[in-house]
């Protein structure tokens, strides 16, 4: 397959047209304020964990907007037509595409940080979707990020997991979670018809943490819950089709989980650990596929906070001694509305919690958001802006850093070694399965003593 | 010899006001999104705060780091805003209380002063001056001469001519470049304050949520 730079050599003219018609079709008033509205203060550049850690122009959001808003200037506003040099209107040209393919998929995790410190309140990440949006018609997605969304297409999971592997893996967890929790009768069970809960997770956790699945199964387990896994496609909650911006095939990935929620018969569709993955489930989904789920939808965050405070589940934080921080993945926290679940969780299942400064919606991105993790071009710059979380996480002198999230749990990992944190990162349902304090359900009512 | 300066301001005025409610239209003639997905928050309520505590420096980084940037710009709006309503109130013929005169002007001063210190800003800051279209000198020169032109004619009113042409060239800039902020700025961040709002982020949590 042709480089990306060779296939903007070979752009057309009516591949360029395309790539413009598709960016206005995803234009909607408030982009078109957005776009209209920055006054060049500068005084987002250092919201952007990029700029933070390498301060230079193309870093700065303000820039990156500029790209996007030079194109948009010159073709669809009239001072654009008419004095295209005097306020900073460009052709959708080569060039063009170069600075965008750059500026929203190689600097932007699509974080939206910026938005909360800019002076005017400019949506960046909607416009840069936008500008995404554009590239993904003309086919300018980065290789291996489109190779994702291919394997959720084809195999109905963003790492082309097999259902033999799938189905053998999720045996034999149930196996081990029957000798952890010595109940013979703990199950994690797969195709439930009717359970209450269909439970979703990210293809890392049976290819390379089961042990966190694990977790959450215990975590069930002693919550005495109705839930199931889906054997074939919806068992899977990421979707890189967020990343991408290519919202027919984000469509496509969505409704697998439909379907496995109207196959199964089940009532709530519960997003595991994963940012992007409840981000595109909770908010995008129903634009994407236009239409409203026919169920109730949360994060697992929300279930074991609901355990929790309704004492279904009990713990001993003195089992979870260790400091511990917790990490405020973006698509989960800033984008997605989720910020005090987990920190009710933890707080009630470690003895010492430390908030990182900032947090919750002003938290800084860990830098694998945005699909960043899956496009190996752009790894330096990745791992660099990733500065910003480190320095964050080594102020609070925590030893273990929670994260809910397995993209933000990838990055942390590399930033531990990149950066010598020496932490263990872990999610929120490892930390409440370590503290439970349970017999688990009776046999008999299917609930939990303790 | 003002009358038609004043007239010329009126027509200015209306050609602003004209061309801005045309830039207005224009935006929200790419529609409204239609959500479909339940809100977790109250939009009107993410508003609400995008416009008061969200721009306060406890809860804007940006503001906290950059002070001087920050109140450098607040005072230059605030001489703008000042400007601007002598500007109304001479053409509408009122004359200003000669006791408010002084602190008029200094107000206005201040802003000039504050929009020239941006401008260095501007020009001293190498990431600024990469950022920076003509557009965005053209624009700051314009409202800092105003801004000026307007203090020195409260105090030698025979320099009302000069000021009344600045007033003239301004109005008729104003919707071409970076100016129109003065009505896109409200449509951008109430849509950031009720996406935010929507979901559930705005107001923060940190407000007692
Ligand atoms: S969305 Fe995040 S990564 Fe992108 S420019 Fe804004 S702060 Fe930087
Ligand atoms: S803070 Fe907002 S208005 Fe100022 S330069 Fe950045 S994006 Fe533009």
């Amino acid at each position: 397959m042709a480089s990306l730079e060779e296939r903007i050599d070979a752009l057309t003219e009516a591949q360029l047209r395309h790539g413009l018609e598709v960016f206005r079709s995803k234009l909607r008033a408030a982009e078109a304020a957005y776009l209209n509205a920055c006054v060049h203060c500068g005084l987002c550049a250092d919201s952007c964990h990029y700029y933070r850690t390498e301060p230079a122009l193309e870093n700065v959001p303000a820039r990156k907007l500029d790209h996007v808003a030079a194109a948009f200037k010159r073709h669809f506003t009239t001072a654009g037509r008419l004095v295209p040099r005097l306020v900073g209107a460009r052709p959708f040209d080569r060039a063009m595409v170069r600075a965008w393919l750059d500026s929203v998929f190689g600097r932007c995790t699509l974080c939206g940080r910026c938005s909360l410190n800019c002076t005017i309140g400019i949506g960046l990440p909607r416009v840069f979707r936008a500008a995404r949006a554009a590239l993904a018609a003309m086919g300018l997605v980065p290789d291996d990020l489109q190779a994702t969304v291919d394997n959720s297409l084809v195999h109905g999971n963003n790492m082309a997991i097999t259902k033999e592997d799938w189905v053998d893996t999720v045996q034999w967890l149930e196996e081990e979670l029957q000798m952890e929790t010595g109940d013979p009768g703990a199950r994690i069970p797969l195709d439930k018809q009717g359970a209450r809960v269909l439970f979703t997770v990210n293809p890392r956790e049976p290819k390379f943490f089961p042990l966190s699945l694990q977790a959450s199964a215990k975590v069930f387990w002693a919550a005495g819950e109705d839930w199931t896994l889906a054997s074939d496609p919806g068992w899977d909650l990421t979707n890189y089709g967020l990343f991408n911006c290519n919202d027919e095939q984000a469509g496509r990935i969505t409704q697998n989980l439909v379907d496995a929620m109207e196959r199964l018969g089940c009532t709530t569709l519960v997003i595991g650990e994963c940012g992007h993955g409840f981000g595109s489930a909770r908010w995008e989904g129903p634009e994407w596929l236009q239409r409203r789920y026919p169920f109730e939808l949360c994060s697992v965050l929300e279930l074991m906070d609901e355990y929790l405070t309704s004492g279904r589940i009990a713990v001993d934080p003195s089992r979870n001694p260790k400091p511990v921080t917790l990490h405020d993945p973006c698509n989960l926290v800033r984008h997605g509305g989720v910020s005090e679940p987990q920190r009710r969780v933890l707080r009630r299942s470690v003895a010492h919690f430390v908030e990182m400064t900032p947090s919750r919606e002003q938290s800084f991105c860990c830098g694998g958001g945005g699909g960043q993790l899956a496009m190996a071009a752009y790894k330096d710059r990745r791992i660099r802006a990733g500065g910003m979380k480190a320095q964050q996480i080594r102020a609070t002198g925590a030893e273990i850093v929670v994260a809910p999230c397995h993209n933000c749990i990838d990055q942390l990992m590399e930033l531990n070694k990149e950066y010598t944190l020496g932490i263990q990162v872990k999610t929120v349902a490892e930390m409440v399965a370590e503290a439970l304090v349970t017999a688990g359900p009776s046999p008999s009512e299917g609930k939990t003593t303790t | 010899m003002d009358q038609p300066l004043h007239l010329a301001v009126i027509a200015a005025a209306a050609w602003a006001a004209g061309t801005l409610a045309w830039v207005w239209l224009g935006v929200r003639g790419f529609g409204r999104r239609v959500l479909l997905a339940p809100p977790a928050g109250d939009p009107a309520a993410g508003v609400r705060y995008a416009f008061t505590a969200a721009m306060l420096p406890w809860a804007k980084e940006s503001v906290r780091m950059h002070l001087p940037s920050y109140a450098t710009g607040i005072v230059f709006h605030l001489g703008t805003f000042v400007a601007f309503g002598l500007l109304a109130a001479t053409v509408a013929g009122f004359e200003l209380p000669p006791a408010l005169a002084p602190t008029g002007a200094i107000v206005m001063l201040a802003g000039a002063g504050a929009g020239l210190a941006l401008l260095v800003k501007r020009i001293a800051t190498p990431f600024l001056r990469g950022l920076s279209s003509p557009d965005d000198f053209i624009a700051n020169l314009l409202t800092t001469s105003f801004g000026a032109l307007a203090a020195v004619t409260l105090l030698h009113p025979q320099l009302e001519s000069a000021w009344l042409i600045t007033a003239v060239v301004l109005l008729v800039y104003l919707p071409v470049g970076k100016i129109r902020h003065c009505v896109v700025f409200f449509s951008s961040r109430a849509y950031m304050g009720a996406f935010f709002g929507y979901r559930g982020t705005f107001p923060s949590a940190r407000q007692g949520r």
